[in-house]
């Protein structure tokens, strides 16, 4: 992996969690941050570029509203500061605030925590149905995987054709 | 018995043919009669067709090798690995379109749905009439066949459908309304519903567990991790391609008598025009369809659980004339709360109706076409929404919006931003009146076609009917690309059928291609 969150990029995102995710999520903010770095590194570097960019602007461009960068705004001040990138002047300010909120909410409820309280346990139930397929139907898909390797020639005595060619 | 049967073909050992960036600590050279460029739908049904037939074939992918056995439940992980940029590839339009492609051993077909349709009559009918491919509908038949036979197109077994397809289908009878089984490359899937992520219980018959199998049994060799910088030629003759290990950089050099681009439809343009080759037509990198996505997320009172289940067990073809499909598609937690606007409490409050929300989705048979640009070596989409599509998507969410709350919904989500939430099916016709700007909608693909079409006029088309690039020599394109018109379904089917008919091609002629 490549990418690595800057400290600035780092510090706005975490005070961003309460922000973004629901408040049961919060505790599970460095882990959500951890997570979205992951994310970014897989991603285009326009967008982990364009990201880290408009993350100094949104963490600067607080100073004049409120008086200190966004990383260090808490509660309804937060809160005002996110509302007025999401409906920001400028559609750069409008995607930033949205693609933040895409790419945190991606990273929230991949915590198995998230995905436990949301009722959602795949690994048991994907063991659950390959023991059930190959018990139950385990005669047919050894006949499917022997008629993929079986001989079926695209065209007849091809094979001669080729020595000859 | 059971103890005996694997999920999926050559799950185990990495296969002795089978070479990645581990084996190739430097500079390499190959030869081979075929060089095949991906390794999905098309790559992997050409390489299979004439590994069988006797020809020594090299298949190079980009992205990395993977079993059933690595296709886990964690989600981000998945789309990380087996998708191109994270998934995170976009046209540029208003609205931008988000679209994936797979970037694995066995392509996109690892992470597709797995909807097994044959090109529709009418589509047929109109490249035969409008495009000089005579005969064409009768053509393929054959090809159909076989490949259905290959990939086990098969219904779904009635006890793996899960209660989003089930709800689905009750809001589709109660409207009166045609809604079909859907047909799928699957033998005997159980419903993890995670073929977006790579099929975990090896039932999805994606190339990887096909047709790759198959190529592989009959000789030909694949390398993974090994992205194509370019095709060498000779004047007008393709003599090979130049590529480079991903990681080590090393550089992989096959000389080869035939090349077939099989990069699908944004990166094959791309792949021919950083090499050379350009089309009289001026056509190449043009007249790329998308099929333009989106959805509706519906509430119900009862357990709709839609991860227990086969993924689109049905299809709504009601609306197939007017180029609108309907069918549920599940996701899991997080891909899901990552498409709403909602954050915070309100994010949380939502999600916990997770297990009782359909997600529905629509696929649109568009009339605008796009292009892919190659900028700087690299392929970059545009695509721009045309007003009838954009109309077409929105009479979509209105009907599906009306079967769901035929179905029994309660509520549902809309996908144009800002514009609330729907009760009852009343608020759905109103929508019509109101004004939803398309730059509003969320728009998601996965069917990129067209950007080398094919055509009997050199003068109108980049391929032959074959996919032999025209003014090239020994140059064949075997994908999406190739598709004059978007065919208005899932095009895993038809790509598999072109290639075959184009390998069988190559054999008829192997003295030409390959002496």
């Amino acid at each position: 992996m490549t990418y690595r969150h800057a400290a600035t990029t780092r510090a706005v995102l975490r005070s961003l969690v309460p922000v973004i995710c629901p408040p049961e999520a919060i505790p599970l903010g460095d882990a959500i941050v951890d997570h979205l770095e992951l994310s970014l590194a897989a991603s285009p570097a326009l967008i982990q570029r364009g990201l880290a960019v408009g993350l100094v602007a949104y963490d600067l461009g607080a100073v004049a509203r409120h008086g200190r960068r966004a990383r260090a705004l808490r509660g309804d001040a937060a809160e005002r500061y996110f509302v007025s990138w999401e409906h920001g002047a400028t559609r750069l300010q409008r995607q930033l605030a949205r693609g933040v909120n895409q790419l945190m909410s991606l990273s929230c409820y991949e915590q198995p925590e998230m995905m436990e309280r949301v009722g959602y346990r795949p690994g048991p139930w994907i063991a659950e149905v390959t023991q059930r397929r190959l018990t139950v139907y385990g005669d047919d898909v050894r006949r499917q995987q022997a008629q993929i390797l079986a001989p079926d020639p695209l065209r007849p005595g091809v094979r001669v054709a080729r020595e000859r060619a | 018995m059971a103890a005996s049967v694997r999920p999926a073909l050559l799950e185990g050992p990495r296969p002795p043919n089978v070479f990645t960036r581990d084996d190739l600590r430097g500079a390499t050279t190959l030869d081979a009669d075929v060089v095949v460029i991906g390794s999905g739908a098309g790559g992997a049904t050409m390489a299979a067709e004439l590994a069988e037939a006797g020809f020594d074939v090299i298949v190079l992918e980009e992205g990395r090798y993977y079993q059933t056995r690595d296709f886990t439940a964690d989600t981000s992980a998945m789309v990380r690995q087996l998708y191109r940029d994270g998934g995170a590839t976009m046209a540029i339009g208003d609205p931008p379109i988000l679209y994936q492609e797979g970037r694995a051993v066995g392509g996109s077909t690892v992470i597709n749905g797995g909807m097994s349709w044959r090109t529709p009559d009418k589509v047929l009918a109109r490249w035969d009439r409008e495009l000089g491919l005579t005969g064409i509908a009768r053509e393929l038949e054959p090809y159909f066949e076989r490949v259905e036979r290959r990939i086990h197109v098969a219904p779904m077994d009635r006890e793996a459908i899960g209660n989003d397809n089930l709800l689905l289908k009750k809001g589709a009878d109660a409207m009166g309304w045609k809604v079909i089984g859907n047909l799928r490359n699957q033998a005997h899937c159980t419903g993890s519903n995670r073929c977006a992520f790579g099929c975990p219980t090896g039932a999805k018959q994606s190339a990887l567990v096909s047709y790759l199998p198959r190529a592989l049994h009959y000789g030909a060799r694949v390398y993974a991790d090994v992205r194509v910088d370019h095709i060498t030629r000779d004047g007008k003759r393709a003599t090979g391609v130049i590529g480079t290990v991903t990681g080590s950089g090393h550089r992989v050099t096959v000389r080869a008598r035939l090349v077939v681009a099989a990069c699908g439809a944004i990166h094959t343009p791309a792949l021919l025009v950083r090499s050379g080759f350009r089309s009289p037509s001026g056509q190449l990198g043009h007249n790329l369809s998308m099929h333009p996505n989106t959805k509706v997320v519906a509430i119900f009172d009862e357990d709709v659980t839609g991860w227990r289940g086969v993924h689109q067990a049905f299809q709504v073809r009601e609306f197939q004339d007017q180029g609108l499909l309907f069918a549920a598609v599940n996701m899991p937690p997080s891909i899901l709360a990552m498409s709403f606007p909602q954050r915070g409490a309100a994010l949380g409050q939502l999600m916990q109706h997770y297990d009782r929300m359909v997600l529905a989705g629509m696929l649109c048979e568009d009339t605008a076409t796009g292009r892919v640009r190659t900028i700087n070596g690299k392929p970059q989409a545009f695509y721009q929404l045309a007003e009838a599509d954009a109309a077409n998507l929105k009479r979509g969410v209105v009907l599906l919006s009306e079967l769901l709350f035929a179905a029994g919904a309660q509520r549902i989500l809309l996908p144009f931003h800002g514009a609330g939430e729907l009760h009852n099916a009343d608020e759905a016709r109103a929508l019509l009146a109101r004004d939803l700007p398309a730059r509003r909608c969320e728009v998601v693909t996965v069917h990129m076609m067209g950007t080398a079409r094919m055509g009997v006029d050199r003068s109108a088309a980049v391929t032959d009917p074959f996919g032999l690039v025209h003014d090239a020599d020994r140059l064949m394109v075997t994908d999406a690309s190739l598709f004059p018109t978007p065919i208005g379904v899932n095009p895993m089917e038809t790509i598999m059928a072109l290639a075959t008919r184009a390998a069988g091609h190559v054999i008829d002629n192997a003295r030409r291609y390959v002496s």
